[in-house]
């Protein structure tokens, strides 16, 4: 293995080059313009997706096979049709049937605070491990007490 | 039946209690003798459960309708291999095979420690009596399923539509209650380690086994729920982040957890504290899960009717909590070792970043589940957390582990020779950038998608490229002695493997799916991705539970050959409202044509169907088989080897080497 | 703070946050979640037209028609089990009430119309009955199954929805409290 060791730049190197490489790839398709347009039946496909099937437990109306569902896509379809928007498809819905209609919680009052959520348990999880990093990086050196164990059962 | 089922389940809990108190009162007062009896009162209890289940299943078989249970989920027109599923379908009849499980559980440790007897053992007895006490009173109490009716019914109603359509039901239920109810084990332990106070390490071995076998079957479990979800349900789906399957997979992601943090304290010492708040917190998730699927707090697919169990589950969930992390805070002050780290850049770091992840994903899954709960006690409006929800909020964690997944393994512990990591890193980032490329490239416009793609390539690369090296490098005792006594690594790496095929699977479904959905009349073809599909007409069968109308789908591949025919079918069952569809499938190594049929028109002369055409859904089945062989691998008993010091000097180990395998080193060196 | 004051601290601390997570807990066992609150109550009753169980305009029934009249809104279908308890109430409440200003209406759901026809029949029932063929109305009215019960009062507002077989007591109730011009 001590051939390799004359050049060792050339990993860092090659794993930079990959990494900026992967790295671009990623905010070119963030970066890129809008989406084609989608047709008709895409969106009402997404519309549904974000419909509940009030029959069913947890399955969008886009993914249930109940007859009431598919009465839901048919409906959104000719609203769509009509020329109206998915909002005010999704409000003909929920005047309905109320909130829980939709598959995610309503982006106003109080429900909204789920979306917190997932930043919020990172960020707290990010903040504990790096304070426990740093308290156990900067502790000073103990006598060798920590031997490395061997398995037990 | 009702005779020998009730007195059996009440001596069942006279025995139990009886178990719990020697083992504690023997380990307290130092009687062996005692400790020694609820030894033995654990083989009573699991016979006696085995009898209680066997005389349920005979009331089944012979129709015995005067008890309750029987008369609801059972009938003469079932057949009898879901006569015999029956067993599990319902709520106290489902009691029952818990129950056993845990007997079994009880006794496996019981024969376990027939010889050693560590201190935590007695006090592990004792918790566990304590668990199968509870679930004794419920089904002696609130649930019995040896109930009698008072004018039974001539034919029983058959289980629920659902449960009896497919096969999968014979073991789904079951691998997830051993799943399940292993996490007892653990849990026990825990509380005795934490009983009997010392600053002993000697728990987390035993513990790390048994949570890894119990690891195993809750894989293969949750695995077998996709399958069944997405061969049975139609849906074209496998996973509805449902309630009751978010629970399922909350002591999984804590269970991985620790596996993972027992090497901090198995090889450094650290972690100790955290380690018994993973166990009891795997458990306590466990018990919760089992409150809202049984308690009727939440409705969904699983949960089973309202019982009055509810406040029991609550009781016990409260007192596990209270016992579990009481304890841990009682001994706070002993438990402590102070951690050292020499280098972020290190296994012990890379560690508790996977610990941080993966308890951040499980934080986020049960906040969502419980959410609705939480608004409509609070301002009493009715909301819904989906799919989309836990989708778009999981994604980002996972992602980032498999960052952590697909470097980690090349990190040594204590600190890095960073030059020595990067040239390990060479061609998995390379293969991972290829990806990402060729995805954007290919025109793919979803973030994570490509970065998924590209995370796996990494995790993928990076594993398979440790076992490779690690195999190729194990000169002494050839090949075969190098993957002996790495075994632990090797296993590992090979979950992650697993892990990553799994990966790929999630991801190619979600990304690139195609459906369509269409009414045809006879004759008439729909298009899906070239593929053409020709409705054929409808058969009826009337089979003595059901009747089945199938519907016969000819479909034509894109280059114009015949490619087999499908029929989807729907099952009109007496007990249901509306008819239960059963999908075709024609799986292939990558691409699943799937056709379900959704609706019926004019006796048939047109048929409304659902085609898709899935990619990746049979990794999903192929990687979590890897993952649970990994485990299985790893928890493997291994032969005892002789001690250090008389060794012949072909087994012992090298000196560790410069260029030495992070990992395959000083710790495996197969003590037993 | 000292090991033992520390313990303490800490052991109050989870005794606090686990009794709160059960009494938390303790709020959602028990409820019945099949009672989905409906947005729809104390609303204007959305419209409808649909034909009769035969298909003919002659039994065609409109919503708008019916104004100035109490009327029971019944959804049903004949696979469903449930519909056949209610069955009596209903016809009751129709022979007690129908020469007061009250319309009991029933609406087939998702239903084959030889097999509404069928249950019809059998049951004798004489009130009119229209079928959603397309679950238009159904939709428009937030049903999440069968059976399912609106009263609307005399002037096109919902006034009540009762979820699964309906009461006779609080149907009859709520009818004389309408008739008598009363506040909902």
């Amino acid at each position: 293995m001590s051939a390799t060791r004359g050049r060792p730049s050339g990993s860092a190197a090659m794993v930079t080059v990959a990494v900026l490489a992967a790295v671009g790839a990623l905010l070119f398709i963030g970066l890129r313009g809008d989406p084609p347009p989608q047709t008709r039946g895409q969106l009402a496909h997404q519309i549904a997706s974000g419909l509940r099937c009030p029959v069913c437990q947890d399955l969008s109306a886009a993914d249930s096979p109940a007859p009431i569902a598919r009465q839901m896509r048919v409906q959104i379809d000719e609203k769509l049709a009509k020329g109206e928007t998915a909002a005010e498809i999704r409000d003909g819905f929920i005047a309905a049937y109320g909130n829980s209609v939709l598959m995610t919680p309503p982006r106003h009052g109080l429900a909204s605070v789920a979306y917190g959520f997932p930043l919020g348990a990172l960020g707290l999880a990010g903040l504990v491990a790096a304070l426990l990093l740093r308290r156990s990086l900067r502790r000073p050196m103990s006598d060798e007490t920590e031997l490395i164990r061997t398995e037990g059962r | 039946m009702h005779q020998l089922g009730q007195v059996g389940l009440l001596l069942g809990l006279v025995l139990s209690a009886y178990g719990m108190t020697a083992a504690a009162v023997g380990a307290r007062t130092r009687r062996p003798g005692l400790v020694e009896s609820a030894r033995l009162t654990a083989f009573a209890v699991l016979a006696l459960m085995i009898t209680v289940n066997g005389a349920m299943l005979v009331g089944l078989l012979t129709n015995d309708f005067s008890l309750r249970y029987v008369a609801g989920n059972s009938s003469t027109g079932t057949p009898t291999f879901f006569k015999v599923l029956s067993l599990w379908a319902a709520d106290d009849g489902s009691l029952l095979l818990w129950n056993l499980i845990l007997g079994g559980y009880l006794a496996a440790v019981a024969i376990r420690f027939r010889r050693d007897r560590p201190l935590t053992y007695p006090y592990a007895l004792s918790v566990l009596f304590g668990v199968q006490l509870f679930y004794l009173i419920l089904i002696n109490g609130p649930a019995r399923p040896f109930a009698l009716l008072a004018n039974p019914p001539l034919d029983g109603r058959g289980p629920s539509p659902l449960l009896q359509n497919h096969p999968l039901m014979a073991v789904h239920p079951p691998f997830l209650y051993l799943g399940f109810i292993g996490f007892t084990v653990p849990f026990a332990f825990g509380i005795a380690a934490l009983l009997v106070g010392r600053s002993s390490d000697d728990w987390v071995s035993l513990i790390r086994r048994w949570t890894l076998v119990v690891w195993c079957f809750l894989t293969v479990g949750l695995v077998l729920g996709a399958l069944w979800s997405y061969s049975v349900l139609g849906w074209g789906g496998y996973w509805a982040w449902d309630p009751v399957e978010n629970v399922a997979l909350l002591p999984w992601l804590v269970a991985t957890a620790f596996l993972h943090s027992v090497m901090l304290q198995e090889r450094r010492g650290m972690a100790r504290m955290w380690n018994l708040v993973l166990v009891i917190g795997a458990f306590a998730l466990m018990t919760f899960g089992t409150f809202l699927t049984r308690g009727s707090v939440l409705s969904s697919i699983h949960t089973f009717a309202e019982s009055g169990v509810g406040p029991a589950y609550l009781a016990f969930l409260t007192l596990v909590l209270l016992g579990g992390f009481g304890l841990v805070a009682w001994r706070s002050s002993s438990l402590r070792e102070p951690a050292r780290l020499e280098s972020v850049f290190s296994r012990e770091a890379a560690i508790i970043g996977n610990n941080a992840l993966l308890l951040s994903a499980t934080a986020i899954i049960l906040l969502g589940t419980v959410f609705p709960l939480v608004v409509e006690a609070w301002t009493g409006d009715q909301i819904t957390v989906g799919a989309p929800y836990f989708k778009k909020a999981v994604a980002p964690v996972f992602l980032l582990l498999f960052v952590l997944v697909g470097t980690a393994p090349l990190l040594p512990w204590r600190a890095t020779n960073r030059q020595r990591a990067l040239r390990r890193l060479r061609y998995p980032t390379v293969a991972a950038a290829l990806v990402a490329v060729g995805a954007a490239a290919a025109g793919v416009r979803q973030l994570e998608t490509v970065a998924g793609l590209a995370l796996a390539t990494l995790v993928l690369v990076t594993n398979a490229q440790e076992i490779t090296t690690g195999l190729v490098r194990g000169r002494r005792g050839g090949r075969r002695g190098a993957l002996l006594r790495g075994r632990r690594r090797f296993s590992g790496l090979a979950v992650h493997v697993g892990l990553a095929i799994f990966a790929f699977g999630i991801i190619a479904s979600s990304s690139f799916a195609q459906q369509t959905e269409v009414t045809l009349s006879s004759g008439q073809s729909a298009e899906l991705d070239g593929y053409r599909l020709r409705y054929d007409g409808l058969t009826t069968d009337e089979q003595p539970q059901r009747t089945v109308l199938t519907s016969t789908v000819t479909v034509t591949s894109p280059g114009g050959e015949p490619h087999g025919v499908m029929r989807p079918a729907l099952n009109l069952y007496p007990a249901a409202s509306e008819p239960i569809g059963s999908p075709a499938i024609q799986r292939g190594v990558v691409w699943d044509l799937y056709a379900s049929v959704i609706g019926l028109q004019d006796n048939g002369a047109s048929a409304t169907f659902r085609f898709y055409r899935n990619p990746g859904v049979n990794w999903l089945w192929l990687g979590g088989l890897v993952m649970a062989l990994g485990g299985v691998s790893a928890a493997w008993p291994r032969r005892a080897r002789p001690r250090r010091g008389r060794q012949p000097v072909s087994e012992r180990e090298p000196q560790p080497e410069p260029e030495s395998e992070p990992g395959t080193d000083l710790v495996d060196l197969g003590v037993s | 703070m000292s090991t033992a004051q520390r313990r303490l601290f800490l052991l109050a601390g989870v005794t606090a946050l686990v009794l709160a997570l059960a009494g938390f807990l303790a709020t959602g066992v028990g409820k019945d979640h099949s009672i989905v609150a409906s947005p729809l109550v104390g609303k204007q009753a959305p419209d409808f037209h649909l034909q009769g169980l035969d298909g003919s305009a002659a039994s065609a029934v409109g919503l708008s028609d019916l104004r100035g009249q109490v009327v029971v809104l019944n959804f049903w279908a004949s696979w469903c089990t449930e519909c056949r308890i209610e069955q009596a109430v209903l016809d009751q409440t129709w022979q007690r009430f129908r020469d007061s200003g009250v319309v009991v209406l029933g609406v087939n759901f998702q239903d084959a119309p030889g097999d509404a026809l069928d249950y019809v029949a059998a049951a004798g029932s004489t009130y009119p009955v229209v079928a959603d063929t397309d679950s238009t109305t159904a939709l428009a009215y937030g049903l999440r199954g069968v059976p399912e019960t609106f009263v609307i009062d005399q002037a096109g507002q919902i006034v009540e929805r009762m979820i699964g077989p309906v009461n006779a007591e609080r149907l009859s109730s709520r009818i004389s409290t309408l008739l008598a011009g009363g506040s909902r």
